[in-house]
């Protein structure tokens, strides 16, 4: 375990090396949430309650939304795999005492340890001081399955990404995966729009998919909503979880034979 | 033995595609591949402590060979045993036996100092504390190294960052080091200390060290056994002094003139390079110092520089002699 905890410091010690990045990405905290209010308040000027949702709520929803997506880092992952077995540096990973899979988890988990630190404290820090309205459930079940959900989610993305990327041992060219996978998740998680919002039907469909509850149902949990879909969602997560990890112990041991390392 | 492999031998599979629009899109309807042998029939035993050098030209299979010694690629056909492992299992207690560093490859983080990569080794290979202290001081005092190690590693030079290489792939302690072009790149001076520094590791650390590198200087001043590889097979096995004294036949003389000058080179000379203000050719080991002596009496010389045959010429002799046998 000390060895991942190594991985997850080294990476958050990267993430904080330059100064100016660091300012910029806090000060861009601000921003976010200002759009957000002006945006929403412009839209919520007419009507008091759209869908169900009041100006507090759908500001509240985006900001944890937008939270939860920004620390949604697996992107990374299929990006640098890929990259490094077309390159021929994924050996690097290969020579150290260390479970792939295991590495870039935290790996992503050091990435993102930067959001938790620098991103949540500011974002707390300018609602408060911008006397933004806020909803947020009372319930402390709530908020702890909310955290487990979180949990398995980013779990689950790092997963889907990890299969992406070793992908690249066979087909060495998979942006086209990773067009595809990005615009579903884009859709799927309810970043852009709650799913709230679409086609009901639809929404019964996408329940059965791991992206619904990776940051729409985590978000609407925490505004105080859809508490009943909070067990199916944990069941459903874990898995799909469970699925992808083990496909990808076999994929990766069944694929990593037919590297080359050409490139080295 | 430390290492063993039997009939070892690897093929790729290569894309091949016609040039032009018309071999473009031909290729994605029919889809051409040829087979390329890297290494062919190789055999090879290594035994605990040896300092072996691996020769051979550009494509010959020699990183080939360390990556299947490594487990980063698989063998198409043969035996393979290293440290009684076999590599492509990459298992967790086999890969903590060994380090590989390769020349244009890193491990470090570039953003960090080396310090924190040696922070995060030290918990993959799980080194105690006071085994890390005392291989670290080892380490930086023998390279010199002390006021380098909270330096930001990009801002390190080619040198420098090398060094943090080797003792990134030193500090857990490993039975076998495999070095792919360590010097490459590198000056003379670095050269020279890193020269010394894995000469210091094989002989009081008892580091089995399979070192490949197109330097001379490397192979003939640290390894006492090499192998020469060619197209992919074995053409050499031996005593390193032995095969330079039989195939380091010449030495490479560079005239330089104070004015312009029609040489006539002597006999058993073989010209490379001749203008009016120069000449380089190559001559016979045996009579090398008689036709210098006669060149300088006879020609006005601004400069004059001798060298050793380069490792690309004793290649090519060991592969030639072993055609005229067959």
């Amino acid at each position: 375990m000390r060895k991942y905890l190594e991985v997850i410091k080294i990476l958050f010690k990267t993430q904080i090396t330059y100064r100016f990045d660091v300012a910029m990405t806090v000060l861009f905290t601000f921003t976010r949430i200002l759009f957000a209010y002006v945006l929403w308040g412009a839209i919520f000027d007419q009507r008091e309650v759209i869908n169900g949702f009041t100006f507090p709520m759908m500001l509240s929803y985006y900001i944890f939304s937008s939270f939860l997506s920004q620390i949604e880092m697996s992107d990374g992952v299929s990006g640098e795999i890929a990259g490094r077995i077309q390159a021929g540096t994924f050996s690097k990973y290969m020579i150290i005492p260390l479970n792939t899979q295991g590495y870039f988890i935290a790996q992503t988990f050091g990435a993102m340890a930067f959001y938790f630190i620098f991103i949540l404290p500011v974002t707390i820090l300018w609602m408060a001081v911008l006397q933004l309205g806020f909803t947020i459930t009372g319930s402390f079940s709530v908020i702890l399955v909310t955290i487990l959900m979180v949990l398995l989610g980013l779990l689950f993305m790092i997963q889907l990404n990890y299969f992406l990327g070793i992908l690249a041992f066979k087909f060495q060219e998979i942006s086209i995966f990773l067009m595809i996978k990005g615009n579903l998740v884009a859709f799927i998680t309810g970043t852009l729009v709650p799913l709230h919002f679409l086609p009901q039907d639809l929404v019964s469909v996408l329940r059965f998919f791991p992206f619904y509850y990776v940051t729409y149902l985590p978000s609407m949990l925490l505004i105080g909503k859809n508490e009943e879909e909070a067990f199916t969602g944990l069941v459903v997560l874990s898995v799909w979880l469970a699925v992808f990890t083990l496909l990808n112990h076999f994929a990766y041991n069944k694929l990593r034979v037919i590297y080359d390392g050409v490139g080295i | 033995m430390i290492i063993q492999t039997t009939n070892l031998t690897k093929t790729y599979r290569l894309f091949e595609k016609e040039a032009g629009l018309q071999g473009s899109i031909k290729s994605l309807f029919h889809r051409k591949y040829t087979y390329k042998t890297a290494l062919s029939d190789f055999n090879l035993s290594v035994s605990e402590g040896e300092f072996i050098g691996l020769i051979g030209p550009n494509g010959a299979g020699k990183t080939t060979l360390v990556k299947m010694l490594t487990g980063i690629i698989a063998p198409t056909s043969g035996d393979l045993s290293v440290l009684g492992y076999y590599p492509n299992k990459l298992e967790n207690t086999f890969k903590k036996q060994y380090a590989v560093v390769m020349g244009q490859k890193s491990q470090l983080f570039f953003e960090l100092s080396a310090g924190d990569t040696f922070l995060l080794f030290k918990e993959l290979y799980g080194i105690s504390n006071e085994e890390y202290k005392k291989n670290l001081d080892y380490f930086i005092h023998l390279f010199g190294v002390e006021t380098l190690l909270n330096v930001q590693v990009r801002t390190l030079s080619l040198g420098e960052r090398m060094k943090m290489e080797l003792i990134v792939a030193l500090l857990h302690n490993p039975k076998v080091l495999f070095l792919d072009e360590p010097t490459i790149g590198l000056d003379a001076i670095a050269q020279r200390q890193i020269r010394s520094f894995l000469k210091e590791v094989n002989e009081t650390r008892g580091t089995t060290i399979l070192l490949t590198s197109h330097y001379m200087e490397d192979i003939k001043s640290l390894c006492k056994r090499c192998i020469v590889v060619n197209r992919g097979m074995k053409i050499y096995d031996g005593s390193t002094e032995a095969m330079f004294d039989r195939y380091q036949t010449h030495k490479k003389i560079t005239l330089s003139f104070t004015e312009e000058t029609a040489i006539e080179l002597p006999q058993n000379c073989v010209p490379v390079e001749q203008n009016p203000l120069k000449s380089i050719f190559m001559v016979p080991l045996d009579i090398s110092q008689e036709i210098i002596y006669k060149l300088m009496k006879e020609y006005s010389l601004s400069d004059i520089s001798i060298e050793e045959d380069e490792i690309g010429s004793v290649v090519e002799r060991i592969y030639n002699e072993g055609q005229v046998k067959r």
